[in-house]
């Protein structure tokens, strides 16, 4: 070491002289040979000024883009070619001087991101730092104050307008609390919500997407051992008042009976079920879909006026109320509309006046109070503009419809317990024959209502059906839909002093002979009545409920501290409606799960039910909770899982979105290359390209046996000779199997909806951009049922002989299934995937057919896990490539551009046309989806995940219908049904059996 | 808890046109082949470790090396024996002038200015006629950011060696 420290110094200092010596003869150069060099060095760059710069010109640029390490990394050099020969005094001085400012520069910055008071050493730290400029040492005080004025601007400005005794005044506080809920709904259970969960905007409203604690398998285990809640306010409800031949003529427009129930159901009509089914625009099914909603019909009372609740999704509810409007032609809002027929102008009159308090809320408030100090908004009545209308109406039928979303709340309880939580919960209320306060309209209806005889009956009819719910063991035991009308007590009164879990005591029921009548008979019909039907009484209700605060005081005032308060005939009584979920009703596994109730209440009751709901030991779900509960039961999710409707397509493509972001965010290193993958599309599934692809597959080969396939091994050889005509032949010959009649009504109904068209053209012209669904899905029951027994194996050791038999369905035979491949040529089809071994599906993982030799290897190797794909090659790699390399060679020109003239901002747009393509995606218009991958793709997943229900991965999606058939139709017996599965960022297939479930 | 150390060297030849050659690839490539000479595949690969090049001005010819902590005697040692930088096809005699070793690239550009000042006083003390001094003095005020007094000195030339730490 020594060695080599003296040499160094030996050499050095001998070097240096040399080096020098040769420096300072160069000094003595004639005059004009310095000015060469001087020449040489103006020449580099634009002018003197800019010398130093240049020198550093890299770096600076570097530091200007914000990484804050200043300048001095600039001196990476590769301008050697004008490097001088000489050196002069001059520019060794030159060289120097502008090194040194660099690196001044650079030290002057701080490098890291942290204030100035943060990198002093720990002991030099003082109390108030970071806000006492003083405080600091003074070589950093500037560079505080620098900061200091920065973070101010950082900060969100507050309104100086305002002292702080004036913002934390409650007015004004309140104020600010409305002022923060106008953008977004907020649920009555905002704030209960946004402490415990992530909230999310969604749909206009502010919802809870899952809980902020560890949950994820409490969760389910609630739904299937316990009890879960969630609210669903945000759903919508639009109330229909009218005759009921013509609800019915009219709403027969827009669903079918293929799907399963009408709103003409029998059950469903007396009001005794709720019901639920697909909507389609008028006269269009099975195109067109508008999406699913639930309906309650109020029971018959006499009258012929009928009243009908259609519960849809906020997501869907604009399209549903546009697509009612235009069938019972309301087009006029109810306001405007003075001279009605008798029987709606009443109900109009009291809209008007209830548009007018929803106005003015602030002046009633005024009424009943000395100050003027607006009302929190959380009731839920400032949700929609008191201005526009809500409420349409018929002119010559006198249908009247309304949007009532937000007026009614309702919460979910799903799970075995909820029985005994509602129970326990909630208590009948007393009858009650005289008011409790002369002047308040408190209770004023129940009253009234406690007169007449028949009705205390037929409330204690209620209350005593809803007493022994605890002693069913689970809502499933229900019939599916049923509807119970109660009227209920204040459910705070009778709050439990800590938070209990609701068991209930089957003992106490054991050998009750009306529970084993209501297991056999269920809720006898006239029970569904609710007074919650009535406006007026709701708003009686929501608008006399005594106050938190109120109860609270009469509490403190007990002379017994904490015993039962009894609030007498002042104890509020609150009309509500229960109606059972019934749960999971397809497939064999798993009958019932899922089941529970639905409580419907008025508005502003919300957090009075919520809190004894949770005192009974209930857990709480948001968003996600549902997806889950959906995904178990294996149904479609509103409006994820409905890919034909208007808000499917449109979550569909925010997800893509989200997608794309999400990926873009990661280092292009770090991504999947989908393109190698196989994968075309990875962010949104390609439906319509599928489905066609798919019906060209079957067109090109001439009938469909043989569509051109990939791997044309697989494809047996039997009956390929089939060619249109005769095809058409066999759909003639078979008209008992109805489909050739449903060919007919579709066609029969495209006329219809030309001449309709005319009628509504504002509503059509506006959708038929965006309508470009060249796809359907199969929603047909009978259908459903017949390729659903086609999937099952019809031999080997997992047959179901049994099965198909009972359900009475036809073998698979050309002349069976030709027909319905003419003429669903594009649709597809629900189905549910269940992993063999291996394996997790996910989002957008791709459905398909298995080779011959996959089935063969599956037989015999117990361990086969299943086929890979061949890495495809990325024929974009050079595309990508040659872009970035042009942008970098424009970005360069626009920098000269700049300095000489700014002309480059032409070809910076060119550049940001085509700025799209992006590694790893494929970035062409699609190929044929079909036969990209080794594997005949038959599908898309749209919801996979490991099922804790089922103990296996699990996954939901839509097939195409044709290539379901094919399949099915060259598959050998004993392994019909059996598919591959492959994710999108993964080459392993895995094995799947796929079933449809109705 | 420093992983790195940070030298600060110069890289000084006879022949201007060496300055050529000052570039990334070519420096680090013959600090490599003196450290393979020095002290062999080991000692390669301990410094290679993490070992760039973190900043270089072909003008001053002031180079900033990093290595880590461990090896960094290693990579000092093997300094002195790079002779000759190369690129494109010249080579030109050369050798590196350790100046500093500091633990952070910050300390190593306090030292580079302090170095530099002090370098371009004595170049203005040892000025032999006017136009030279008042070219000095000109990039001595113009380097400063902040404060940067201009002293006057008085003319005698005299070679100055630049010393190593």
């Amino acid at each position: 070491m020594q060695f080599y420290e003296e040499r160094l110094v030996e050499l050095s200092v001998t070097q240096t002289i040399l080096c020098f010596s040769n420096l300072f003869s160069s000094l003595n150069l004639p005059g004009d040979a310095h000015s060469e060099q001087q020449q040489k060095f103006s020449n580099q760059s634009s002018g003197p000024s800019y010398r130093k710069d240049q020198y550093f010109s890299k770096g600076q640029s570097k530091g200007e883009r914000g990484r804050g390490r200043g300048g001095w990394q600039g001196g990476h050099q590769s301008v050697s070619e004008e490097m001088p020969k000489y050196i002069t005094v001059s520019t060794f001085a030159q060289a120097r001087a502008a090194e040194i400012k660099a690196m001044l520069k650079a030290v002057s910055q701080k490098s890291s991101n942290s204030l100035v008071f943060q990198t002093l050493p720990r002991h030099m730290r003082r109390r108030a730092m970071s806000h006492n400029v003083k405080r600091l040492p003074r070589r950093l005080q500037e560079m505080a104050r620098k900061e200091a004025e920065k973070a101010v601007h950082q900060k969100k400005e507050q309104s100086k307008t305002k002292c702080r005794k004036a913002r934390r005044r409650h007015i004004n506080l309140v104020a600010e609390f409305n002022h923060r809920q106008r953008k977004n709904i907020w649920l009555e259970t905002h704030i209960w919500h946004a402490k415990r969960f992530h909230m999310v905007k969604k749909w206009g409203y502010c919802l809870g997407n899952s809980p902020t604690e560890k949950s994820y398998r409490a969760c389910y285990r609630a739904m299937t051992k316990h009890c879960l809640l969630q609210d669903l306010s945000y759903y919508c409800c639009l109330e229909l008042k009218g005759k009921e031949n013509e609800l019915l003529k009219q709403l027969a427009r827009i669903c079918s009976i293929d799907t399963g129930l009408t709103f003409q159901e029998a059950s469903c009509l007396s009001g005794r079920f709720e019901g639920s089914l697909n909507l389609y625009q008028a006269d269009r099914y099975p195109e067109d879909m508008l999406g699913p909603v639930t309906f309650i019909w109020k029971p018959r009372d006499g009258s012929e006026n009928r009243q009908l609740w259609i519960w849809v999704h906020p997501a869907l509810k604009q399209d549903i109320l546009r697509e009612l409007k235009a069938i019972f032609q309301c087009s006029e809002p109810e306001e405007i509309c003075i001279t009605e027929p008798v029987t709606t102008s009443i109900q109009e009159e009291k809209q008007v006046e209830v548009v007018m308090k929803l106005g003015n809320k602030r002046k009633k408030e005024d009424k009943e109070g000395e100050k003027a100090v607006p009302v929190k908004k959380i009731i839920g009545d400032g949700t929609r503009d008191p201005f526009q209308s809500y409420s349409w109406i018929a002119r010559t039928t006198g249908i009247a419809i309304s949007d009532r979303s937000m007026e009614i709340l309702r919460y979910r309880l799903i799970g075995p317990l909820s029985n005994s939580v509602l129970t326990e919960t909630l208590k009948a209320a007393s009858v009650q024959t005289e008011m409790a306060d002369s002047e308040t309209e408190l209770n004023n209806w129940w009253v009234e209502n406690c007169k007449d005889s028949e009705k205390v009956s037929l409330h204690q009819c209620q209350s005593a059906i809803f007493e022994l719910l605890e002693g069913m063991s689970s809502p499933s035991d229900m019939p599916p839909g049923t509807i119970l009308g109660l009227t209920v007590g204040d459910p705070r009164v009778n709050l439990p002093k800590k938070k209990t879990k609701a068991v209930p005591d089957f003992q106490k029921y054991q050998d009750n002979d009306k529970v084993r009548q209501l297991y056999l008979k269920g809720v006898p019909a006239e029970c569904a009545h609710s007074f919650i039907w009535d406006h007026d009484i709701c708003k009686n209700v929501t608008e006399n409920k005594i106050s938190e605060q109120d109860l609270n005081h009469m509490r403190a005032q007990l002379l017994v501290p904490g015993s039962h308060l009894d609030l007498g005939p002042g104890e509020s009584k609150i009309p509500i409606l229960l109606v059972q979920q019934p749960g999971k009703m397809a497939g064999e596994d798993r009958p019932g799960w899922g089941s529970g109730w639905d409580i419907y209440l008025p508005k502003g009751w919300g957090m009075a039910f919520w809190i004894p709901f949770i005192y009974r030991g209930v857990r709480v779900g948001g968003l996600q909770e549902a997806i889950k509960h959906s995904e178990y039961q294996r149904i479609p999710h509103t409006p994820n899982d409905f890919p034909d409707c208007q808000a499917g397509m449109q979550f569909a493509k925010e997800l893509e979105t989200s997608l794309l972001e999400k990926f873009k965010r990661r280092p292009p290193a770090k991504r999947a290359n989908y393109v190698k993958l196989g994968t075309l599309s990875p962010f949104i599934c390609p439906w319509g390209q599928l489905t066609k692809n798919w019906e060209g597959r079957m067109k090109a080969s001439g009938g469909f046996l043989c569509p051109s396939s990939p791997h044309p091994d697989c494809c047996t050889t039997e009956g390929q000779t089939h060619c249109d005509p005769k095809a058409e032949v066999v759909r003639e010959a078979s008209p008992e199997t109805g489909e050739a009649e449903e060919a007919m009504e579709i066609t029969s109904s495209e006329g219809a909806v030309k001449t309709e068209a005319v009628t509504s053209i504002q509503d059509f012209g506006e959708r038929g951009e965006t309508k470009t669904s060249d796809f359907i899905v199969l929603r047909s029951e009978k259908l459903l049922m017949q390729v659903s027994a086609w999937c099952y194996p019809t031999a080997g050791k997992d047959r179901r002989i049994r099965l198909v038999s009972r359900l009475g369905q036809k073998e698979m035979t050309e002349d069976v299934f030709l027909p319905i491949l003419m003429s669903y040529p594009r649709a597809l089809v629900w189905v549910n995937l269940s992993l063999l071994r291996k394996g997790n599906p996910e989002l957008h993982a791709m459905i398909c057919i298995p080779t011959e030799d996959d089935l063969l290897r599956l037989s015999k190797d117990k361990l086969f896990c299943g086929p890979q794909e061949p890495k495809h090659r990325d024929i974009f790699k050079d595309k990508v490539r040659k872009q970035k390399e042009e942008k970098k060679k424009k970005k360069k020109d626009n920098v000269k551009s700049l300095e000489s003239d700014s002309a480059g901002i032409l070809d910076e747009e060119a550049t940001e046309d085509h700025g799209d393509l992006i590694l790893g995606l494929w970035s062409d218009a699609l190929p044929d989806v079909t036969s990209h991958c080794s594997r005949t793709v038959l599908g898309y997943v749209t919801r996979g995940d490991f099922s804790l229900a089922a103990g296996c991965g699990e996954a939901l999606g839509f097939v195409s219908l044709t290539g379901l058939i094919y399949m099915l139709h060259n598959q050998p017996a004993d392994k019909k049904g059996l598919v591959l599965l492959r994710t999108p960022a993964s080459l392993q297939y895995r094995f799947a059996r796929l079933t449809i479930e109705v | 808890f420093r992983l790195f150390r940070y030298v600060l060297c110069e890289v000084i030849s006879e022949d201007p046109r060496c300055r050529q050659c000052i570039e990334d690839r070519a420096l680090g490539l013959a600090i490599r082949d003196a450290i393979t000479r020095v002290h062999g595949d080991y000692g390669l690969a301990c410094c290679s470790i993490s070992f760039t090049v973190k900043y270089l001005n072909a003008y001053t010819g002031t180079v900033l090396l990093r290595c880590r902590k461990d090896s960094y005697r290693l990579l000092c040692s093997a300094l002195p024996f790079v002779r000759s930088l190369e690129s494109r096809a010249q080579r030109y005699p050369c050798f590196l002038n350790t100046l500093h070793v500091g633990g952070t690239i910050r300390t190593c550009q306090k030292f580079l200015i302090q170095y530099n000042t002090t370098q371009l006083l004595r170049l203005l003390q040892n000025c032999t006629n006017e136009e030279e001094r008042q070219c000095i003095q000109k990039s001595l005020l113009s380097c400063s950011l902040t404060e940067e007094p201009s002293p006057s000195g008085d003319e005698e030339e005299d070679d100055d060696g630049t010393e190593t730490d």
